[in-house]
C-alpha cells in the first residue's frame, strides 16, 4: 500500500497531465466498478423475483387444483409444465401435510420419489400463510430455488407447498448480464480515459504554450511572453512578464551606473592631467592617470559583464554589429587607408548582448588596424561543437605579428607588450575574459596574410 | 578658426577653452546640450568639441540634431564613455573623431588640427602658399625661410585665409570665423589686421576683391 502510494506520488510529482490521468483513471475506475456491482446485484435480484414469480404461479396451481371441489389425495399433476413430468428435469414440485410421513407426499415426477428440501426448519413454528423462498438442493444434488407456501384447506387440513426451479436458470442469466456490464464498463472505460487524455491536452495546451513562450525567451528569440492566456494562467504570464522586465531594468540601471561612475571618475581625471601639464611631476601624473584609467575600465567592463551573468539569453546579429564597427574604424583609421574585408552570412547570430560582441569584436579589430599595413580580414564561421552552434569570429591583418610566446602573455591580465602604440594594454584580457563570460575563448595565431589573427569562439544560435 | 566647447564640467571646459585659445583658436563655450545644440545650428563654427554626457538633452541627440539640419562641421566627441558600442554610436550619430577621458590636452589638439586640415583639404601639418609657410602645429609662420612673428588676431587672420587658399573669403565670413562670441565686432578690425599682415609678411599674397572680400591666390604669388 505504501509503495503504491509512493509510486503514485512520485507519477503525479512529474507532471500535471500525468496528476489529472492519474487521478482520473483512478476515479472512473472505482466509480466503474461501483456502480458495476450494484448493477449487478439489482439485475440479479430482480431475476431472482422473477424467477420466484413463475414458481409461485406453478404454487398457485397446485393451491387451487388442490382446493378443488373432490378428494383432497388425487392426483394433482399435471399443471401446465412439461418439464415437471421429466424425471430430474431440475423442475419440481411437492405437496406434503406438516410432518408427513414419506409415503404421504405428492410430488412431481420429476422428483422421481426424492424429497425436497423444506425452507423452513421448524414447520409449526413458520407463520401461517406466510410465503418463503430460498434455495436448497436437488435430490441429485444439484442447486434450486425454492418457494414454500402454507396452506389451510379448513377441514382438509394444512398443507405444505414447494415448488423448485433450476438456481442455474438466474446464476446464467446473471452472469450473462454481468459479463455485458463489464464488457459494456470496460468500452465506457476505455472511452472515458481517451476523452480525459483529450480534455488533458485541451485544457493544458496553454501551459505548454507558455513553455513553449518561455523557452522562446531563453533562446532570445521573443522579449516577452505574448498571446492570449486563460484567466487562470494570464496572472502567471503577466508575473514572468513583469520579472523579465524588472530584470532587464536592473541590468539597464546597473550599466546606467556604471557608465556614469566611469564618466564621474574620468571628467576629474582629466583635470588633473591637465591641471599637471608643466608641472615638475607631469610625467608620473599622466602614467599615473592612464593606469587607473585602465583599471577604472578593466572593472567597469567586469562589474557590467557580470550583471550580464545570468540573465536570460539574447540573440544579436553578428553582421550588423562588424559592420558598423568597420564604419566607425574607417573614420578613426582614415588617414592609414585602411582596408577592413568582412565575410559573413547574414543569419549568423551570437547568443549574447549586442554590447558584449561589440566590445570584444571592437577591441580585436582596433588592435588588428592599428598594427596592419593596410589589410584587415574579419571572417565569421558557424560551427558544430560538442552538438552545440558556435561561432568563430576570426580577425586577421598583415602586421608584424606576434612571436608565439608573446601570444599567450598579450592575453595576460595589464600585459602591454608594445607601448609605442596608444591604446589600452588591457583590451585583449577583456576580450578574453568576456568570451570567458560566455564559455567562449580567445586564441592568437599566426594569420596567413602575415600578422596576428585572433579568433574569437563564442556561442552561437541553437534555432 | 572659431571653435565651439560643449562640456558640462566647468573646470575642464575651462581648461579645454584655455588650451585652444592659447593655440590661436576663437572659442565658444556651452555647458549644456541645449545651448550647445543652439550655437551649432546658428553660428558657423570650424569645429565643434562635445561631451557626450551632457545635461539637458545629451551629446548623441545634439549630433544627430546638426547633421539632421545638415550641419557638416567637423565634430570630436569627448567622453568617458569608451565602450565600442558607444564610440560606434558616435561616429553613426555623425562625429568625426572620438576621444576619450582622460585625455591629454596635445592629443586633442592635434586631433582638432587635424581635423581642421582635412576639412579643409590639407594633407599635412603644414600649409605653403608661395613663399609663405604655416606651422599649425606650431603655430609658427615663416616667409622664405624667415620666421615672422604674429599677434594671435593676425595669425588667426592668416591661419583661416590659408586654410581656404584659392578662393573668396569675405569680410563677414571672416568676423564670424575669427572671433569669439562675446567679442565686440567692428568690422573696420579686420581691414587693420589686413593692412599689419600685409605688412608683416612683406610679400604681396592677400588680394582684395572689391565689395567681395579677401582672396589668397597661390597661382599669382607663386608665380
Amino acid at each position: 500500500m505504501n509503495r503504491i502510494r509512493l509510486f503514485l506520488k512520485r507519477l503525479a510529482g512529474r507532471s500535471i497531465a500525468v496528476r489529472l490521468a492519474v487521478s482520473a483513471v483512478f476515479w472512473s475506475f472505482a466509480i466503474l466498478l461501483i456502480s458495476g456491482l450494484i448493477l449487478a446485484a439489482l439485475y440479479r435480484d430482480n431475476t431472482e423475483r422473477a424467477f420466484d414469480q413463475r414458481l409461485l404461479v406453478y404454487a398457485n396451481t397446485l393451491a387451487s387444483n388442490l382446493v378443488s371441489p373432490g378428494d383432497a389425495e388425487r392426483d394433482l399433476g399435471p399443471i401446465g409444465d412439461p418439464r415437471f413430468e421429466l424425471p430430474l428435469s431440475g423442475w419440481y414440485w411437492q405437496v406434503a401435510r406438516p410432518n408427513a410421513k414419506p409415503g404421504e407426499v405428492r410430488s412431481s415426477k420429476s422428483l422421481f420419489g426424492g424429497q425436497l428440501p423444506s425452507l423452513a426448519p421448524d414447520a409449526e413454528a413458520a407463520r401461517f400463510g406466510e410465503i418463503r423462498r430460498g434455495y436448497g438442493k436437488a435430490p441429485d444434488e444439484r442447486g434450486l430455488r425454492l418457494i414454500e407456501r402454507d396452506i389451510d384447506l379448513g377441514q382438509e387440513g394444512r398443507f405444505i407447498i414447494r415448488v423448485g426451479g433450476p438456481a442455474d436458470e438466474i446464476e446464467d442469466s446473471a452472469r450473462r448480464f454481468s459479463f455485458a456490464l463489464f464488457v459494456t464498463f470496460s468500452l465506457l472505460g476505455l472511452a472515458l480515459g481517451f476523452t480525459t487524455l483529450l480534455q488533458i491536452r485541451f485544457g493544458l495546451q496553454p501551459l505548454a504554450q507558455l513553455r513553449g513562450a518561455l523557452g522562446a525567451i531563453r533562446r532570445g528569440e521573443a522579449e516577452r511572453i505574448q498571446g492570449e492566456y486563460p484567466r487562470d494562467i494570464a496572472p502567471v504570464a503577466s508575473e514572468i512578464n513583469l520579472l523579465l522586465e524588472t530584470n532587464r531594468e536592473i541590468l539597464e540601471r546597473a550599466r546606467t551606473q556604471v557608465g556614469n561612475l566611469a564618466h564621474a571618475l574620468k571628467t576629474p581625471l582629466s583635470i588633473i592631467v591637465n591641471e599637471a601639464e608643466g608641472a615638475p611631476n607631469e610625467v608620473k601624473v599622466r602614467e599615473q592617470a592612464v593606469i587607473m584609467r585602465d583599471q577604472v575600465n578593466y572593472y567597469l567592463d567586469r562589474a557590467r559583464a557580470a550583471a550580464m551573468a545570468g540573465t536570460l539569453g539574447t540573440l544579436t546579429e553578428v553582421e550588423p554589429v562588424l559592420r558598423a564597427l568597420a564604419r566607425t574604424f574607417d573614420k578613426i583609421y582614415r588617414d592609414k587607408n585602411l582596408q577592413i574585408e568582412i565575410s559573413t552570412s547574414p543569419a549568423t547570430r551570437f547568443r549574447g548582448e549586442r554590447q558584449d560582441l561589440e566590445e570584444m569584436a571592437g577591441n580585436l579589430i582596433d588592435n588588428a588596424a592599428k598594427w596592419a599595413v593596410g589589410h584587415v580580414k574579419i571572417t565569421v564561421e558557424q560551427q558544430q561543437q560538442d552538438e552545440r552552434p558556435w561561432i568563430h569570429v576570426v580577425i586577421d591583418d598583415d602586421g608584424p605579428g606576434l612571436p608565439e610566446g608573446a601570444r599567450e602573455e598579450m592575453i595576460k591580465r595589464g600585459r602591454r607588450l608594445d607601448e609605442t602604440k596608444p591604446g589600452s594594454g588591457l583590451g585583449l584580457s577583456i576580450v578574453s575574459d568576456l568570451a570567458a563570460l560566455y564559455r567562449g575563448r580567445l586564441k592568437l595565431e599566426a594569420s596567413p596574410l602575415g600578422g596576428l589573427r585572433a579568433k574569437l569562439e563564442l556561442p552561437g544560435d541553437g534555432g | 578658426m572659431r571653435l565651439l566647447v560643449v562640456e558640462d564640467d566647468q573646470t575642464l571646459n575651462h581648461q579645454i577653452v584655455t588650451a585652444l585659445e592659447q593655440a590661436g583658436y576663437a572659442v565658444d563655450k556651452a555647458y549644456d546640450g541645449e545651448e550647445g545644440q543652439f550655437l551649432g545650428e546658428t553660428e558657423p563654427y570650424d569645429a565643434i568639441i562635445l561631451d557626450l554626457g551632457l545635461p539637458k538633452v545629451d551629446g548623441v541627440s545634439v549630433l544627430t540634431s546638426w547633421r539632421r539640419e545638415g550641419r557638416k562641421m567637423p565634430v570630436i566627441i569627448l567622453t568617458a564613455r569608451d565602450r565600442w558600442s558607444d564610440k560606434v554610436q558616435g561616429f553613426d550619430a555623425g562625429a568625426d573623431d572620438y576621444v576619450t577621458k582622460p585625455f591629454h590636452m596635445e592629443e586633442l589638439l592635434a586631433r582638432v588640427r587635424a581635423l581642421l586640415r582635412r576639412a579643409t583639404g590639407h594633407a599635412s601639418s603644414e600649409i605653403v602658399c608661395g613663399p609663405v609657410r604655416l606651422d599649425t602645429r606650431s603655430g609658427r609662420v615663416m616667409v622664405d625661410g624667415n620666421p615672422v612673428k604674429l599677434t594671435s588676431h593676425e595669425y588667426r587672420l592668416l591661419s583661416y585665409l590659408m586654410h581656404h587658399t584659392g578662393r573668396i573669403v569675405s569680410r563677414a565670413e571672416l568676423t564670424e570665423h575669427l572671433y569669439d562670441q562675446d567679442f565686440d565686432r567692428d568690422s573696420n578690425t579686420i581691414e587693420v589686421f589686413i593692412g599689419r599682415l600685409r605688412k608683416k609678411l612683406g610679400v604681396d599674397i592677400i588680394q582684395t576683391m572689391r565689395g567681395l572680400g579677401y582672396l589668397l591666390d597661390t597661382d599669382r604669388t607663386s608665380a
